[in-house]
């Protein structure tokens, strides 16, 4: 069986503006989309650029759009006429590859991370609140800014909810020592709508577990 | 032509890049970390988070923890990496926390451990992290982002420049820009991990892992040890094609009345759940290739008869929830919900997971390179013949912070080396752009792959072997005719054709090392010699490259 499916293609180097492309590309019960996109890689055009990482849905690299929705391409079906473009509201490197760089970049800017312990021994007491636990499932494919209609529009003033996924994890850790709901706040979060429309593919509860906890009461 | 200077230059940024980056600034080093994915995205992102510490209480000892390791890696293991290992394994613990990562504790919030051992272990030394290797990754991103190491991140190592026999820098490329780069450094850190991707699809590694360190290491004058030493885990999934490899577990699991059948559903091994991957796995390639293999090409492995007896039932389910979650769903994708209650028998086959062998060092991760380091899965040493559950992780970050270190304080009393056999270098890699030749690499990746898989894997004899180095010289010859695009932005042939180069000389390693292995030890299985020499004077391969040739040869292990 073959199924047709359509890549949007764009070099910013080369080309004006991004162009859809079609393949005709062998479909089994149970293929993939990251299949097909190895299929088209080894015998049609290996100028096509895409990631892939783990094949579990654990890595988070693969993640991009198929038919307007953000998918991991290690687990998405193959289906015929399907639409798949990189991920919505990123910087495109390539093709299907969105630069990632900017959000480790951003890790550091934010300084997204706890201050330095100096412990000599295991620390006898961390008390880590489950909600913190389920934030740590995030495994930073960056889909969820991709669902984000605010942050599509608006990427300079609102951060996404990557990066508030990011700071309700720190909120919640018992040694972080940064006010990150006042951080939230200069990184746009009163622009969020509330729409709950901000989806992660591996099921965390962005605007509940993220959104709702910062906003200052 | 562009060049850049610093003190330490790490090549790989998962756990062992990572940690050696930030512990070679903390020392004040100028630090730049180069990194094929995103930093952090490696095998410790995706590994399953567990992670073991030195020994603790009244009945545990660190004699008794290096005793496990040693016996476990059949007597290969440098009695001094283990003993690092064995005394540092808590301090890593300590710093992943310090990083922000929290392991696993009660509501109380002091630590938990598992139930039961982990593999190869006397006693319960192995902690586990609350979202498995991806809260790792948070910890390790974090840590990497507060420290003042300067992060290159999709940038691919094509060789390192040497100067006077001693290492100067490495000719990268940047793959986003496609531009072709030269770094000066005073010492060089290799991490690139194993090399996993040598077998894809059957391993359960990122494709990412593709033997760089080994190549370059070779190339630079280093030795490696004990190359043959892979190690597969006996379960993974054989279906759907795209998961194919994908790691769900190993014979603990079976305990106590798991089965193996072949595909005619005859029982061929019962009581396996203490044996070793190694043996396991390879009984499992023989039955398939005596022609048991289900249509899927693998072997059933059937929990059923631990879910028909009822204190069993709860006792087993909730060890498994609690150790192999994270293989669970992957049963589930894969299988369906029937096969992840252990209902439904799955279809198993063995897969590429770990490396044991790797970069000869010191205990201060040096080689016998001037300023080469390794650390990680890229060092060898420290595993031997075999690896004990949950070590791994705790290997990445004792070793990483003692490459750091050292190459820092290394670093302080040399002066930037002459950089100018990088010219050469930087040539060969821009002459990748635009050849016109026969062969696309990604063609060779696979061919090789293949033969990788083929001929030595989890059972090997002497007639394969040699066929997999007459196969691996014509896969060298053909790569020199490669086919390659010549535009500059994110080229992934380029990047295939510097991957080819690695992933050859890698398979080389593995393959002249299990030749010259003429027995059965550890990972490393032969039908031709299915005997393990007399265990008082086992002996380590070591692989060093004279005169552009790789030769292997045999050394008496240090006791």
């Amino acid at each position: 069986m073959k199924a047709t499916i359509s890549i949007q293609r764009y070099n910013p180097e080369t080309d004006s503006e991004p162009r859809w492309v079609e393949y005709h590309v062998p479909m089994q019960s149970g293929s993939t989309v990251m299949e097909c996109l190895n299929y088209i890689y080894e015998n049609e055009d290996s100028t096509l650029a895409f990631q892939q990482g783990c094949r579990f849905n654990s890595c988070g690299l693969c993640a991009l759009m198929v038919n307007n929705k953000p998918q991991m391409a290690c687990v998405a079906k193959l289906r015929d006429q399907i639409k798949i473009a990189p991920l919505k509201g990123m910087s495109v490197i390539r093709d299907l590859v969105v630069d990632r760089t900017a959000y480790f970049n951003m890790l550091r800017e934010l300084q997204l991370y706890i201050p330095e312990q100096e412990k000599t021994s295991i620390p006898a007491k961390i008390i880590e609140p489950q909600n913190r636990v389920e934030l740590l499932q995030c495994v930073e494919c960056l889909a969820c800014n991709s669902t984000c209609e605010q942050f599509v529009s608006d990427g300079e003033m609102f951060a996404g909810p990557y990066v508030f996924v990011k700071l309700a994890q720190l909120h919640l850790d018992p040694r972080n020592d940064i006010d990150r709901k006042s951080q939230a706040v200069k990184l746009g979060l009163d622009k969020c709508v509330d729409c709950g429309e901000c989806r992660c593919i591996n099921g965390i509860n962005i605007q509940k577990l993220a959104i709702e906890l910062l906003r200052i009461n | 032509m562009t060049s850049d200077q610093t003190d330490v230059l790490v090549i790989g940024a998962g756990g062992a890049g990572i940690f050696a980056a930030a512990n070679a600034s903390k020392m004040g080093a100028k630090v730049i970390v180069i990194s094929k994915e995103p930093s952090g995205y490696g095998d410790t992102r995706i590994s399953l988070g567990a992670m073991c510490r030195s020994a603790e209480g009244f009945f545990d000892s660190s004699e008794k923890f290096s005793r496990d390791m040693i016996k476990g890696g059949e007597f290969l293991n440098d009695p001094k990496l283990v003993g690092d290992l064995v005394d540092e394994a808590t301090d890593a613990v300590i710093a992943l926390e310090d990083c922000g990562h929290v392991f696993e504790r009660n509501s109380s919030g002091v630590l938990k451990s598992p139930l039961g051992k982990f593999g190869g272990h006397s006693h319960n030394r192995t902690v586990m992290s609350p979202a498995f290797g991806v809260s790792m990754g948070h910890a390790i991103r974090g840590g990497l982002a507060r420290s003042g190491v300067t992060v290159w991140e999709e940038t691919v190592c094509a060789e390192l420049i040497l100067n006077e026999g001693e290492v100067a820098g490495a000719v990268v490329l940047c793959m986003k820009t496609g531009r072709v780069k030269s770094i000066q450094a005073k010492s060089v850190i290799i991490a690139t991990g194993g090399a996993g991707s040598l077998y894809y699809p059957h391993t359960d590694c990122m494709p990412y892992v593709t033997g760089d360190g080994y190549s370059l290491a070779l190339a630079a004058g280093a030795e490696l040890v004990d190359m043959e030493q892979v190690q597969f885990i006996p379960f993974a999934l054989t279906h759907p094609q795209s998961m194919m490899g994908v790691i769900v577990g190993d014979g603990s699991m079976a305990q106590p009345f798991g089965k193996l059948l072949n595909g005619r559903g005859e029982v061929i091994l019962k009581n396996f759940h203490n044996m070793t991957r190694a043996k396991l796995a390879m009984i499992m390639i023989k039955e398939i290739n005596n022609g048991g293999a289900t249509e899927h090409g693998g072997l059933l492995f059937d929990v059923s008869t631990n879910m028909k007896i009822p204190i069993l039932k709860t006792v087993y389910k909730n060890m498994m929830r609690r150790k192999a979650a994270h293989f669970l769903r992957n049963v589930r994708r894969a299988y369906g919900r029937d096969a992840a209650e252990f209902k439904e028998p799955w279809d198993v086959l063995p897969s590429a997971h770990y490396f044991m062998g790797g970069v000869k060092t010191d205990e201060f991760c040096k080689s016998r390179v001037k300023g080469l380091y390794a650390c990680g899965q890229a060092q060898g040493g420290v595993m031997g013949g075999n690896r004990l559950g949950s070590t791994s992780l705790t290997e990445i970050f004792v070793f990483g912070k003692r490459a750091g270190t050292a190459a820092a304080e290394d670093a302080k009393s040399r002066g930037y080396p002459d950089g100018g056999a990088a010219k050469n270098a930087v040539k060969r890699v821009e002459g990748l752009f635009g050849r016109k030749g026969k062969t696309k690499p990604v063609h060779l990746k696979k061919r090789l792959r293949e033969l990788m898989w083929k001929y030595t894997g989890p059972l090997r004899d002497g007639e394969g072997l040699a066929t997999a180095l007459d196969g691996l010289a014509e896969i060298k010859r053909d790569s020199s005719e490669l086919a390659i695009s010549s535009f500059r932005r994110y080229n992934t042939e380029v990047v295939d054709a510097i991957e080819l180069s690695h992933m050859i000389i890698a398979a080389e390693a593995i393959i002249i090392s299990a030749l010259e292995r003429k027995e059965t030890r550890g990972a490393h299985v032969r039908s031709d010699y299915p005997d393990t020499e007399d265990t008082t004077t086992p002996k380590n391969v070591v692989v060093r490259q004279t005169e552009g040739r790789l030769i292997a040869t045999s050394q008496e292990a240090l006791p």
